[in-house]
């Protein structure tokens, strides 16, 4: 049992956060990031890169963060002053591109063999065995500071600007604020929260290679934050729980049906798509979330 | 060395067909329809799978099993366009939840091509033919089959933009939509119309790719990178301009690897499409 609920603390706490830096990006900003798994790889890999080369953990996590937040930016200064589709369709690439190299780079992360063997947190604390408990630890409250920072953020006058920016642009435009500007900071700082996912993620499975982060990751992220209410950062990990718990409860359901394990797979994805198709089409505003909270697009 | 360079300018001219005849789809889709389609990718595997389901179970001849194959992928397109696009205009939806809805889209396609065939790679079945040598660069049939069903399709793409009342009604709704509706255009119809097209030359394109490489059910999907680079480089929305970006998208990631390591070439993709945005966002042609 316990091992159970440290199981969801630690898959569904991680996503949780994952989900919440997209919910910081298209909740409260209105930008469509399809490839915010890249940011998540960024955090893993430089996390396990830098420590296992000697770096403390926690410089590792930071610079993960950083590097991973000014690819953001980047992305951001070059899309962000065109039509909102140009975000979407270059992160996407982006995400395939980080992969590549995580893939072919291989003197450098080992490729498709991946990473293992790297130091975690308070490893020298606990017997192994237990160490998963303390993990679970480390991810409540991380998620706690996610969560008590954005929504800090939100309700400040920067959060006020972003929001009045993704309802109707050209208005904060003319009352003198920066719109471009806040948006490249919303981009950074949700990569940075991905980034830092990704290293938590990287100390829990404890071996890390570049197809642990396929494009599919990102949309995960999506439909928890869709599923529970774009903006709203309960709803965003209501979301992630529910997402958990369609897939336990689908690897339960596996044993009734007759398909190959590949088939099985695929129907869950099947499955997937579907619930992101009926959501847009009948229930954008998602379970919880109110309608005038929705990024409306112009 | 010469004849290293011609065999890749060769391979990027064949791989740039198709990148074209693929872009030419999205951004026709695009400037009509005025959202970027990511399911357009699994459109090709589509109709890649299509022909060879056709081909093996109906006993048909491999050429007829493929234009069966594109009209079947087009009128797949017009059913989705019934059951989800039009319902999505006619609700006022906004263009970012569209762009969201077409990656639920994409996501089930892939997955149900999975559960129908298998997760491997598959052949079509042709006989291997030997490659000819035209002086000192090798090709096989297929590949020049490609660039010439290629240069016919967009001939084609050519003639209905530009003589027909469909490519000045595709025009005017692009151009004006509320005016375009108001002078009496059926819009829905174009629509249809536009998908089928589209959708067409993305089945096509997906039948060539599989005839030069192998069927997976991944194949359309991880050309959307290459695919979007041509329609944003040749500026998004204009067909021409997806034409010549293709090309040149082909091209330059065949002629890569003669100075980078073969599985970077995705990346030279990337890099032009970067730049297209900061230096020329309307693309070389100039787009919407």
């Amino acid at each position: 049992m316990q091992d159970y609920l440290v199981s969801i603390i630690l898959t569904a706490g991680i996503y949780a956060i994952f989900a919440l830096g997209l919910n910081l990006q298209w909740g409260y900003a209105g930008l469509l990031n399809f490839g915010h798994v890249a940011f998540m790889a960024i955090g893993a890999y430089a996390t396990v890169l830098l420590s296992m080369n000697g770096v403390p953990l926690i410089l590792a996590v930071l610079a993960g963060m950083i590097m991973a937040g000014a690819c953001g930016a980047f992305l951001g200064v070059a899309t962000l002053r065109l039509r909102e589709d140009y975000l979407a369709i270059v992160t996407i690439g982006f995400s395939e591109i980080v992969r590549f190299i995580l893939l072919n780079w291989s003197s450098l992360t080992r490729g498709s063999f991946g990473l293992y063997g790297y130091p975690r947190p308070m490893e020298e604390l606990v017997a192994h065995g237990d160490y998963n408990l303390i993990l679970a630890g480390i991810v409540i409250v991380v998620l706690l500071l996610v969560y008590a920072l954005i929504e800090i953020l939100a309700k400040s006058p920067w959060g006020r600007v972003l929001k009045s920016v993704r309802d109707d642009e050209a208005v904060s435009v003319s009352l003198g604020k920066n719109a471009f500007s806040y948006k490249v900071q919303s981009l950074a700082l949700g990569s940075a929260i991905a980034a830092l996912a990704g290293s938590l993620l990287a100390f829990y499975l404890q071996y890390i290679n570049p197809n642990n982060f396929q494009p599919i990751e990102t949309f995960y992220a999506w439909i928890m934050v869709i599923l529970g209410g774009s903006g709203s950062n309960r709803g965003t990990i209501a979301g992630s729980l529910l997402l958990w718990g369609f897939f336990s409860t689908t690897r339960f359901l596996e044993g009734y049906i007759s398909l190959s394990p590949s088939a099985t797979g695929a129907l869950r994805m099947v499955i997937i798509g579907l619930i992101l198709i009926v959501l847009m089409m009948f229930r954008p505003q998602g379970l919880f979330g109110r309608k005038e909270e929705l990024a409306v697009g112009k | 060395m010469n004849n290293m360079i011609g065999q890749l300018v060769a391979n990027g001219i064949v791989y740039g067909c198709i990148i074209a005849l693929a872009a030419i789809g999205l951004s026709m889709a695009y400037r009509i329809m005025n959202f970027a389609n990511f399911a357009h990718g699994d459109f090709l595997t589509l109709g890649a799978y299509l022909a060879l389901f056709f081909a093996a179970s109906l006993n048909l001849g491999f050429p007829l099993a493929c234009v069966l194959a594109v009209l079947a992928t087009a009128a797949f397109a017009v059913l989705l366009d019934a059951g989800i696009w039009k319902r999505m205009r006619s609700s006022g939806a906004s263009r970012t939840a569209i762009m969201i809805l077409s990656i639920g889209v994409s996501i089930a396609m892939r997955n149900a091509l999975i559960i129908f065939f298998r997760p491997d790679a598959l052949r079509f079945p042709v006989p291997v033919m030997e490659s000819i040598n035209l002086a000192g660069i090798l090709l096989t049939y297929f590949q020049i089959g490609v660039v010439l069903i290629a240069f016919v399709s967009m001939i084609g793409v050519h003639t209905i933009l530009s003589r027909t009342a469909l490519g000045k009604s595709m025009r005017a709704l692009a151009d004006n939509p509320n005016l375009a509706r108001i002078t009496g255009i059926n819009v829905d119809l174009v629509i249809r119309y536009t998908w089928m097209v589209s959708m067409g030359l993305a089945a096509l394109a997906g039948i060539m790719l599989g005839l030069i490489t192998h069927l997976n059910p991944n194949m359309g999907w991880s050309l959307i990178l290459p695919m979007f680079a041509a329609a944003i480089l040749g500026g998004i929305g204009n067909a021409y301009g997806a034409m010549a970006g293709g090309m040149i998208i082909g091209l330059a990631q065949e002629i890569s690897t003669a100075f980078l390591p073969a599985e970077y070439k995705i990346a030279v993709s990337f890099a032009i499409m970067i730049a297209v945005l900061f230096f020329r966002p309307r693309g070389l042609m100039g787009g919407n």
